[in-house]
């Protein structure tokens, strides 16, 4: 009986773990492939027999992609359109979600729904509206308007996203804060906001990794090097009689580089969040 | 430090309506308790002292300013929750002086209340911990402390100890009342204990639905309850209800029951207009005694309770459960008959219709 028992957990451990496995390798292998590609010589890249691990090492297509394509001023446009997306969407979602968090006004589920609704069509629906308006308003192909088109879609998330967070503030607080001599800004200032600091820095990452990789918007409303992003940039190099397979994987390792230094930032942040969350005995 | 005036205060939740009508005056250096059951508007009522709600009408008077229109934190006021809010992210030190940085009181000052605060309340050693590193029992003194830091003209505490063990309860409870005894500071609390209703207020007021059962001092609340909610709420173990048709006696006023009549001599109240009719006797546990008496009831014995320094025991009189509070050493037996004594002085009558004393 007992025995059995052990067996079969035995073998439900040993599927679980394939499984998981499977799922990892499934994740980690493009990755890697990607990071190898990188490091080997073009005429290593396309060859008869596959040929996994590298025979002999080069940084020569970073260098490549570094000096000859224009990639650092790509890296540097999506640099500029990310932060502006995170600092449009802190200085309008932040107060939006405290509000929506903590008043009750008319018209406020409604609002609530229409963020979300926003986020049920597809993107591709509203790119020809946006287009549009952009050119109407001259922000066609700059870095401000594909901001704006970023938040347009990522502010949404990012409200309610941050309203979890200030849900969980307990109210009280801000209560104390207000009859200790705070305005209602000031508590949420003051009080509230240091307790989501960690909720509000998680939600920041996300809307930063999203307006890094986009692609779709990008391609559309950039046109031109000054104002393109990295992604429009990589797969502008795919031309018609080449393909620069190296450079393309030296320019992805670069791309993710930030990204994993973001999630590194986040995953200790919500540790620290589920550990030093005592408000209450 | 002030008084308080709550008059003809209203508030509805949509069509809900929570406080119907309040009227509460509370002179300065009073100390009036808001008692009720849970959900009966005691927080909504101090929350719209404190103007963190809206009524829905009437008006607050803090000393003689209306502030209907004044931000809480322009009440000079100062509150203590349930949950105590103290600021998880400040160390003990700063959200003690929080008030007094917000009113931009110098640093030097500010240290220095928050010192004397710390000192009456015993928690200097505790002024560089973080609310998260503290027990139940010294947050709720942070929480004080805060309190007392800013010399408020109001103190208002929304059910401070009911978060802490037992023990800790009543030493905290002994702790406000020595600290509003040296203060006093005009105090409203609110709680669903009548044991801290009664210990520390000298004015009560029970409320249920929303509306004001009774408000007066402990004493009154207590000996003379103004009907039977409040004669059941107050009390531990409750009182007992009687039912019986009030008659004229050969000697007296006496009240008919299933299983005999009790003599009503004594009685506190003008019930002439009751004879002959349906009563209600309000008889508090420990107005009984064993033995036999000029008023008595004789019943069966059905549950003995010893509790140490007294003897509850729950008898069956004509088929109507009554407690009565005996010494320790009587140790009646389940199934004995038992009769017990009735001081009639301080029995209280209640009309069963509308619930109301007579
Ligand atoms: N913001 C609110 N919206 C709707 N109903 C509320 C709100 N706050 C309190 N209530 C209702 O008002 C009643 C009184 O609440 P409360 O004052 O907290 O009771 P107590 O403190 O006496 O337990 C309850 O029935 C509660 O459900
Ligand atoms: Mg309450």
């Amino acid at each position: 009986m007992a025995a059995t028992r052990s067996r079969s957990k035995l073998l439900w451990d040993v599927i679980s773990y394939v499984v998981l496995v499977g799922l990892a390798f499934i994740a980690i292998a493009p990755i890697v492939w990607t990071f190898l590609t990188s490091l080997k010589f073009e005429e290593d890249i396309v060859t008869r027999t596959m040929q996994y691990i590298p025979s002999r090492i080069t940084f020569e297509n970073y260098v490549k992609l570094w000096n000859q394509s224009g990639y650092p001023v790509l890296v540097i446009n999506s640099l500029i359109v990310t932060t502006t997306t995170v600092l449009l969407c802190l200085l309008t979602g932040t107060v939006a979600a405290y509000a929506f968090s903590r008043f009750q006004f008319k018209g406020r589920t409604q609002l609530m729904l229409g963020y979300l609704v926003v986020r049920m069509f597809p993107a591709v629906l509203m790119i020809i509206p946006l287009f549009i308006i952009m050119r109407q308003v001259g922000l066609l192909d700059s870095t401000i308007g594909l901001a704006i088109a970023y938040t347009s879609f990522l502010l949404p998330l990012f409200v309610w996203m941050l309203k979890g967070f200030f849900d969980a503030a307990p109210k009280e607080l801000e209560s104390a804060a207000r009859i200790d001599g705070t305005t209602r800004l000031g508590a949420m200032f003051m009080v509230v906001i240091p307790i989501a600091r960690n909720g509000l820095l998680a939600t920041c990452v996300f809307v930063a990794i999203a307006a890094w990789n986009e692609f779709l918007f990008a391609l559309m409303l950039t046109t031109s090097q000054g104002s393109r992003t990295w992604p429009v940039g990589l797969q502008l190099m795919v031309g018609e009689f080449q393909l620069p397979w190296g450079m393309l994987a030296a320019g992805g390792m670069i791309s993710i580089l930030p990204v994993i230094v973001l999630f590194a930032i986040v995953q200790r942040a919500m540790v620290a969040g589920l550990t030093a969350g005592a408000v209450k005995g | 430090m002030a008084t308080l005036s709550i008059n003809s205060v209203r508030k509805s939740f949509g069509a809900v309506e929570v406080l119907n009508n309040i009227d509460i005056e509370v002179e300065d250096g009073g100390f009036l308790v808001l008692l009720g059951p849970s959900g009966c508007g005691k927080s909504t009522l101090l929350a719209i002292i404190a103007g963190l709600e809206n009524s829905s009408g009437g008006d607050i008077l803090i000393g003689d300013k209306n502030v209907n229109d004044v931000h809480p934190k322009d009440r000079n006021i100062a509150m203590v929750f349930q949950s105590y809010a103290l600021y998880p992210t400040m160390p003990v030190r700063r959200n003690i002086g929080f008030g007094l940085e917000m009113r931009k009181v110098a640093p030097k000052d500010r240290e220095a209340a928050v010192q004397r605060a710390a000192e009456l309340l015993q928690i200097e050693h505790l002024l560089d911990r973080k609310p998260g590193q503290l027990s139940g029992g010294q947050r709720q003194r942070v929480a004080m402390g805060r309190a007392i830091v800013r010399n408020p003209d109001l103190f208002l505490f929304d059910e401070p100890l009911s978060n802490l063990d037992a023990k800790l309860r009543v030493e905290m409870r002994t702790e406000i009342k020595r600290l509003h005894d040296r203060l006093g500071t005009t105090t409203v609390y609110v709680t669903h204990d009548q044991v801290e209703a009664l210990t520390l207020g000298t004015k009560v007021a029970v409320m249920k639905g929303g509306v004001i059962q009774q408000l007066a001092d402990p004493e009154t609340i207590y000996d003379r309850p103004a009907n039977m909610f409040v004669a059941g709420f107050i009390g531990s173990p409750t009182m007992n209800f009687l039912k019986g048709t009030l008659e004229q006696g050969d000697g007296g006023l006496v009240l008919r029951h299933a299983a005999g009549t009790l003599a009503l001599a004594g009685l506190q109240q003008d019930v002439a207009g009751f004879v002959g009719r349906e009563v209600t006797a309000g008889i508090r546990p420990e107005m009984l005694d064993s033995g036999d008496g000029p008023a008595s009831l004789t019943g069966v014995v059905d549950v003995v309770e010893p509790t140490g320094p007294d003897t509850m025991v729950i008898a069956s009189v004509g088929g109507q459960l009554i407690t009565a509070r005996l010494g320790p050493k009587d140790r009646p037996r389940p199934g004995e008959p038992l009769t017990l004594t009735v001081d009639t002085t301080a029995i209280n009558l209640f009309d069963p219709v509308s619930g109301n004393r007579i």
